[in-house]
């Protein structure tokens, strides 16, 4: 069965902010809103040993996602292949999938009343397409793949490389990995 | 992922506050009624429970960004808040059915079913402490929320909703008399009046009613000691972030609100409620419940803070507004 991942190679993010502005405009996000913000960690250490590392966030696309089991109106749902979205004629608005996301990556918009979030560009992923911010990033820092495909880039990178889940203790189990 | 509508809003707050404090009058009604020894609260306290739970229903569905769309929070069994409606839906009616059984109408046929009123007190004792104890537990279930998460918010939330129907229970009886009072004109049956003087079985029910006060005081004093044992132990508790919340609430931008539930919505009402004048009695009654609705704000505004991941609060502020005179030109 597949499981959509996505991995993070820090090591070649330059924080250009590219996938942001990706998502942003494919998406047609509205001002207040951003799926995939690219956070700046330091610069940390002392002169002239300084080191700053870029962190790219977005909707872990978690195996157990609390965001689903809070949603009342089972708008939100965790697909087969692991992609967590939500469908926005159940949303009712009452907030509760943003309260429970531990990673703050779902979003209120206040024109429609109802619950946005990142779903790896699933329309493009169902065409056998990568989503916008992988497609874009020109550092090839973002990988996508199915991670239950041993032959596939990201199952090979998670399995070879050091990578760490953001907030693993929560037991979420993310999708995304980072490589440090 | 600006911080813009990213919590819950003050009339989640006062839906939790009224749905809370209908649930523990209920729940507080139901013991009466099983344990009382044949008597009954008052029949404005009994109508008070479901009647909350309703007004609270409605600031739920006000809160909702689709509020014509409520009816799906009844989907998802696996969702605290599809728990907590359900149980307020089952509330509502049992609790409305069991009140009425106090109004002496041949319409109200069931009303002399003695096993009826135990079997829905049986129904409110366990809705009423669900809808009492539920919004603790959909809050202290946020594992990304660190005022919040955890079990002793349950704890705290339960409390107050008892303490709450305590007081409006106490309130309720006394305002009986003044109701039939009022209602006398219209009222044709003489045993009307008898029933909205809350008094079903005289001897007990004013034992009860004598008894109130000092059980609040008593809950208001177990409020204070788990509130100050709450914040100490998120403020020296496991994580930064927990820590950093409480703080906000020990000397930072909550501080003067959470102070000022402490001294007039606990402390100043324990000790009214302890004097034997009913003047102060009410008072007291009155505080407890402008207490119960400030901390609920302040716990629910509590929610701002989350456990950002890193780079994450930088990023926030940097993040345009919207108020920015070229964007609002040019994007919006």
């Amino acid at each position: 069965m597949i499981r959509y991942a996505m991995v993070m190679d820090t090591r070649r993010c330059i924080g250009c902010h590219s996938c942001t502005a990706a998502c942003k405009i494919h998406n047609e996000l509205p001002i207040d809103i951003v799926y995939n913000p690219v956070t700046t960690v330091g610069p940390v250490g002392t002169f002239p040993n300084l080191t700053l590392s870029f962190l790219p966030l977005l909707c872990m696309h978690c195996d157990n996602p609390p965001c689903v089991d809070a949603c009342p109106t089972t708008a939100s749902v965790r697909r087969e292949d692991g992609i967590v979205h939500v469908v926005d004629s159940k949303c009712v608005g009452c907030l509760s999938c943003i309260m429970a996301c531990p990673y703050g990556a779902r979003h209120h918009n206040h024109e429609s009343g109802t619950v946005r979030k990142c779903d790896f560009c699933k329309d493009r992923v169902e065409q056998g397409k990568l989503p916008h911010c992988v497609a874009t990033c020109h550092q090839k820092a973002r990988i996508f793949g199915d991670l239950n495909d041993p032959e596939s880039e990201v199952s090979k990178l998670v399995k070879n490389n050091r990578t760490v889940q953001l907030l693993g203790e929560l037991n979420t189990n993310p999708s995304v990995f980072y490589i440090y | 992922m600006s911080n813009k509508h990213q919590n819950w809003g003050w009339m989640l707050a006062v839906d939790f506050f009224f749905a809370g404090m209908g649930g523990g009058m209920m729940a507080i009604a139901a013991v009466v009624e099983l344990f009382g020894g044949g008597t009954r609260m008052s029949l404005l306290g009994n109508l008070l429970g479901p009647a909350c739970m309703g007004i609270g229903c409605g600031f739920l569905v006000l809160e909702l960004g689709k509020p014509f769309r409520a009816w799906r929070v009844f989907m998802n069994p696996k969702a605290i808040l599809t728990v907590g409606a359900w149980m307020m839906s089952i509330a509502m009616v049992s609790g409305f059915v069991y009140a009425v059984m106090g109004i002496p109408l041949d319409l109200i046929f069931w009303r002399n079913w003695a096993i009826l009123g135990k079997v829905l007190a049986c129904i409110n004792l366990v809705t009423g402490l669900t809808v009492a104890t539920y919004p603790g537990v959909l809050l202290g279930r946020q594992k990304g929320r660190p005022f919040w998460v955890g079990p002793g918010i349950m704890v705290l939330f339960m409390l107050s909703s008892l303490v709450t129907g305590c007081a409006l229970h106490y309130l309720s009886a006394l305002l009986m008399p003044v109701l039939g009072t009022l209602l006398a004109p219209v009222l044709t049956s003489s045993s009307a009046l008898y029933f909205l003087s809350g008094v079903v079985n005289p001897a007990p029910a004013a034992a009860i009613w004598h008894a109130l006060p000092g059980a609040i005081a008593a809950l208001l004093l177990l409020q204070l000691l788990l509130w100050s044992g709450y914040l100490w132990i998120k403020q020296s508790g496991a994580t930064a972030a927990e820590a950093a919340s409480a703080q906000r609430w020990i000397s930072g931008d909550l501080s003067l609100i959470f102070k000022g539930f402490m001294v007039l919505g606990t402390i100043a009402p324990l000790v009214l409620l302890l004097l034997d004048i009913p003047a102060a009695q009410v008072a007291g009654a009155v505080l407890v419940l402008l207490g119960g609705v400030t901390m609920r704000v302040l716990t629910v505004r509590s929610g701002e803070d989350r456990t950002f991941l890193p780079g994450e609060q930088k990023y926030h502020l940097r993040l345009p507004t919207g108020s920015e005179e070229f964007l609002r030109k040019n994007w919006l």
